[in-house]
C-alpha cells in the first residue's frame, strides 16, 4: 500500500440535528502513522465528526471512506469496519457487569477473531503492559479514572485495529491522572498507532500531532502541522491558542 | 436479518407451546369418559370426605355411570361455573344441586328432577326476622349463582353475595349480616354444626333440583332419565338420599365454652388433623409452587422478548409491526383483571380443547406476567448508560451481541427488586385459581372450611403458609441481590 494514502479519509460531511446544520462540508483524512489531533472551540462540532466518522452517528451528507473505498453502511458492513476502527471515549464506557479482562476479552472472542484462552493471553499481555494485570479480575467499578481509560485503550487495541478514535479522553479525569493516559498514548503514537484525537488539551496535541485540524462552528478552519498553526494569523485560531 | 430472527424466536416459542397443550391433551382412552362438575361445598348434595366428592348428587351420578360403564371424572368448581361448563363443552353433566328455572332451561337441558327443595331463612336465636317480609331492608348473606341469589334479588333487594354456604353463614354467626337463604338441606346441616342459629318454619319458595346436560346431546339426556327412573322404581334413589340425610355430624358441637386452649386444640384436630385434612393445605400449596414457578419462567421469557423488541424499536427503529404486537399485548393484559383472562383462556380460548387445568393457569398467569416483567425490564434497558452500547457497538459487536453481553446483565441486575415484588404478587395472584376448579392453597382452605363450617384456623393456616413462602422468596432475591452486586462498590 502506498504510504501517502488515506486510511481513513471524509469527503464533504455533514450533520444535522433536528433540522439544524452543526456539522458542514469538512473533508480530511489520516494516513498511516500519522497522529492527527481535532481541535477547536467548545461546541465546533469535534466530537460529532468523529462520531460519524465510526456511524455512531449517521452522517447527514458525505462520505467516509476506509483504504480509498466507501465504507459499506450495512448492519453486517458497519460490524466489520468498527473491528478495524477502534474508538475511546471520555467516559472510558468500560462494560460494568464484566471483569477487566472479560471486557477486554468480549468483543475479540464474540467477533470470532480468537479462541478464548488465546484472547485471555493477549489481554494479561496488554494489561501486563499497563500494569494492571494484578487488576484483571477486578470490575470497573474499583478502578480509578486513569486506569479505566488505559484498559479502554487495550481494549480497543485487543481487536487489532488500523486507526484509534480519541474521543476527548482525558477530559474527563481528575488532573493527576492525565498523565498516566496521555503517557499511553506516547507510547502508542511511538509504536507508530495511526491515530485521530479529539482533544482541549493544546500543550498535548503541540507536543504529538503531526497534523492539526482546527473546527470552528462545525467548519474546517485550517489543516496543518503544529508549527505552522502556531503562526497563523487567523484571529480565531489565535483566540484559541492564547487560552493556554 | 434481525427481524427474521425474533420471528423465528416467536414461531419456535408458539410451536413449542402448542406441541406441550397436545402432548397434555392426549389421555389413554379405555372406557368412556363421563365428565360431572359441581361445587363441592353444599352438603348432603356434594361435599368432600377426605379427597372424594360424595353425596346425594355426587352417589347418584357415580351409580348412573356404574350403570352405564362410564369412567366417572368429577370436577369441583365455583357453583356460578358449573353450567357455564356445561354449555361450552367442558364437561358433560352438572349435579350440583341445581334449581329448575326457566332462564336455565334456555341455556341447558334439564334430566327430569330427583329432589324437591325449599328455599329457607338462617337467622341467629332472637333476631326479630320472622319471615319474608321483614327480610326487606336487611342485610342478607345468599351463594353466589344460586336459586336463592336469584330470588332474594328478584323480590327483596340486593344481597350479599359469598362462595359458598359456609361463609354466608359464618357471617350470619358473627353478626356481619341479618340473615341467610339457603337450599332448605344444606342449611339443615349448616344449623346443625353452628350453635346460636335456626331456620324459619316459613319456607320462601318450594323448587326441584335436576342435573345439567348440554343442549343438542338427546341421547345423553335420554340415558340419564331413564337410568334416573330405574333407580326411582328400585329404590337405590331413596337409599342415597336416606344415606345422607341422616348423616349428621355431630364433630363442631364443642364449643366456646370450655377455654380458648382447649378450643384451640380441638378446631386444630377439626380442621387439620381428622380425615388427614392437613393434606388439603400441602396439595394445594404443591400446586400452588408448581404454578407460580412455571409462570414467573414463561413471564421471564415472554418479558424479555417483549423488552427486547420495544428498546431495539424505541433506539433504532427497527421491528415496526412486533412493536405494535407487543403494544397491543401489553394494553389487553395490563388493562383486563387477571381472573377474567384466566376464565376467558380456560371457557373460550381452551373451550374445544382437554387440557390440563393446571397448565391452562400456568399460560394464563405467564401471560399476564409477562407484560409486567415487559415493562420492568424495559425499564431497566433504558438505565443502562447509553455510553454501554456505543462502547459494545464501537468494538464491532453486534447489536444484539452487545444487548445479550453487556446491557441485558446489568438490566436483569437494575430490575430485580421490581422483579421480585412482580413474583410475589404473582404468587398471590394464583389464589384465583379456585374459579377454574383448580385445588391450590386458597382452594385447600376453602375445601376444609367447607367441611368444617370453621372460617377461622383454615383462613389462619393459608394466610401463614403464603406468608412464609413470600418471606423465603424474599430472601432468596436478596441473597441473589447481594451475589450480583459483588462486582460493585
Amino acid at each position: 500500500m502506498n504510504a501517502d494514502t488515506n486510511i481513513l479519509e471524509i469527503q464533504g460531511l455533514a450533520k444535522d440535528f433536528a433540522g439544524h446544520r452543526v456539522i458542514a462540508d469538512v473533508s480530511f483524512g489520516v494516513k498511516k502513522g500519522e497522529v492527527v489531533f481535532l481541535l477547536g472551540p467548545s461546541g465546533a462540532g469535534k466530537s460529532t465528526v468523529m462520531r460519524c466518522m465510526n456511524y455512531l452517528e449517521s452522517p447527514s451528507a458525505g462520505k467516509v471512506l476506509f483504504h480509498g473505498e466507501p465504507v459499506d453502511t450495512s448492519e453486517h458492513g458497519l460490524n466489520l469496519y468498527r473491528r478495524r476502527v477502534g474508538m475511546v471515549f471520555q467516559h472510558f464506557n468500560l462494560f460494568a457487569n464484566l471483569s477487566i479482562l472479560d471486557n477486554i476479552t468480549l468483543a475479540p472472542t464474540s467477533c470470532g477473531l480468537m479462541k478464548h484462552a488465546e484472547a485471555r493471553e493477549l489481554a494479561l499481555q496488554l494489561l501486563r503492559r499497563i500494569g494492571l494485570e494484578d487488576k484483571a479480575h477486578a470490575y470497573p467499578s474499583q478502578l480509578s479514572g486513569g486506569q479505566k481509560q488505559r484498559v479502554a485503550i487495550v481494549r480497543a487495541l485487543a481487536m487489532n485495529p488500523e486507526v484509534l478514535l480519541f474521543d476527548e479522553p482525558t477530559s474527563a479525569l481528575d488532573p493527576e491522572m492525565v498523565g498516566e493516559v496521555e503517557n499511553l498514548m506516547r507510547e502508542l503514537a511511538n509504536d507508530g498507532m495511526t491515530m485521530l484525537v479529539v482533544s482541549h488539551d493544546i500543550d498535548f496535541a503541540m507536543e504529538l500531532a503531526n497534523r492539526i485540524i482546527f473546527l470552528a462552528d462545525g467548519k474546517l478552519v485550517a489543516d496543518a502541522s503544529p508549527a505552522i498553526l502556531k503562526n497563523s494569523d487567523n484571529p480565531r485560531i489565535r483566540d484559541f491558542l492564547s487560552l493556554r | 436479518m434481525k427481524e427474521y430472527n425474533c420471528k423465528k424466536i416467536l414461531l419456535l416459542l408458539l410451536a413449542s407451546m402448542l406441541c406441550l397443550f397436545t402432548a397434555c391433551g392426549e389421555k389413554a382412552e379405555n372406557r368412556q369418559k363421563l365428565i360431572m362438575v359441581t361445587n363441592a361445598t353444599f352438603p348432603p348434595y356434594e361435599f368432600y370426605q377426605g379427597s372424594k366428592i360424595v353425596g346425594i348428587d355426587a352417589d347418584m351420578v357415580r351409580e348412573i355411570a356404574r350403570r352405564n360403564n362410564l369412567e366417572l371424572i368429577i370436577e369441583d368448581m365455583a357453583f356460578d361455573s358449573v353450567i357455564a361448563a356445561v354449555q361450552t363443552g367442558k364437561a358433560d353433566v352438572a349435579a350440583s344441586g341445581i334449581t329448575v328455572t326457566e332462564d336455565r332451561k334456555k341455556q341447558i337441558d334439564f334430566t327430569t328432577s330427583y329432589v324437591k327443595a325449599d328455599q329457607v331463612i338462617i337467622v341467629r336465636d332472637g333476631s326479630d326476622i320472622n319471615g319474608a317480609e321483614s327480610l326487606k331492608g336487611r342485610r342478607i348473606g345468599v351463594q353466589h349463582g344460586t336459586t336463592g341469589d336469584t330470588y332474594v334479588t328478584a323480590n327483596i333487594g340486593e344481597p350479599d353475595r359469598f362462595q359458598d354456604g359456609a361463609l354466608a353463614v359464618a357471617s350470619l354467626a358473627t353478626g356481619k349480616i341479618d340473615a341467610v337463604v339457603l337450599d332448605s338441606a344444606p342449611a339443615q346441616e349448616h344449623v346443625a354444626r353452628n350453635a346460636g342459629l335456626h331456620i324459619l318454619p316459613t319456607s320462601l319458595a318450594s323448587e326441584e333440583y335436576a342435573m345439567a346436560i348440554r343442549k343438542n346431546r338427546p341421547e345423553l339426556l335420554l340415558m340419564f332419565n331413564k337410568t334416573l327412573m330405574d333407580m326411582q322404581l328400585d329404590g337405590t334413589m331413596a337409599a342415597i338420599t336416606a344415606k345422607y340425610q341422616g348423616e349428621k355430624t355431630k364433630e363442631h358441637t364443642a364449643t366456646q365454652s370450655s377455654g380458648i386452649g382447649s378450643w384451640l386444640a380441638h378446631s386444630f384436630e377439626i380442621n387439620f388433623v381428622k380425615d388427614g385434612r392437613w393434606k388439603y393445605l400441602l396439595n394445594g400449596f404443591l400446586v400452588t409452587i408448581e404454578i407460580s414457578f412455571c409462570a414467573v419462567l414463561m413471564g421471564l421469557a415472554i418479558g424479555f422478548l417483549v423488552a427486547v423488541i420495544r428498546s431495539t424499536h424505541d433506539q433504532t427503529g427497527r421491528h415496526t409491526v412486533l412493536n405494535i404486537l407487543c403494544h397491543l399485548y401489553l394494553t389487553v393484559v395490563r388493562g383486563t383483571p387477571v381472573v377474567v383472562q384466566l376464565l376467558i383462556i380456560y371457557f373460550v380460548i381452551f373451550a374445544a380443547v382437554d387440557v390440563s387445568k393446571v397448565l391452562v393457569a400456568i399460560v394464563a398467569f405467564g401471560v399476564n406476567s409477562g407484560a409486567y416483567v415487559a415493562e420492568i425490564i424495559r425499564s431497566g434497558i433504558m438505565a443502562v448508560d447509553h455510553g454501554q452500547m456505543e462502547a459494545g457497538r464501537s468494538l464491532g459487536l453486534s447489536y444484539g451481541s452487545t444487548m445479550r453481553s453487556v446491557i441485558l446483565p446489568q438490566a436483569f441486575k437494575n430490575v430485580l427488586p421490581a422483579l421480585g415484588n412482580e413474583f410475589i404478587v404473582l404468587l398471590k395472584e394464583t389464589s384465583v385459581c379456585g374459579y377454574i376448579a383448580l385445588q391450590d392453597l386458597t382452594k385447600g382452605g376453602d375445601i376444609i372450611r367447607s367441611q368444617t363450617y370453621d372460617a377461622f384456623l383454615p383462613l389462619i393456616a393459608v394466610a401463614l403458609i403464603y406468608l412464609i413462602v413470600v418471606v423465603c422468596l424474599s430472601q432468596l432475591l436478596k441473597k441473589l441481590e447481594i451475589h450480583l452486586k459483588k462486582n460493585e462498590r
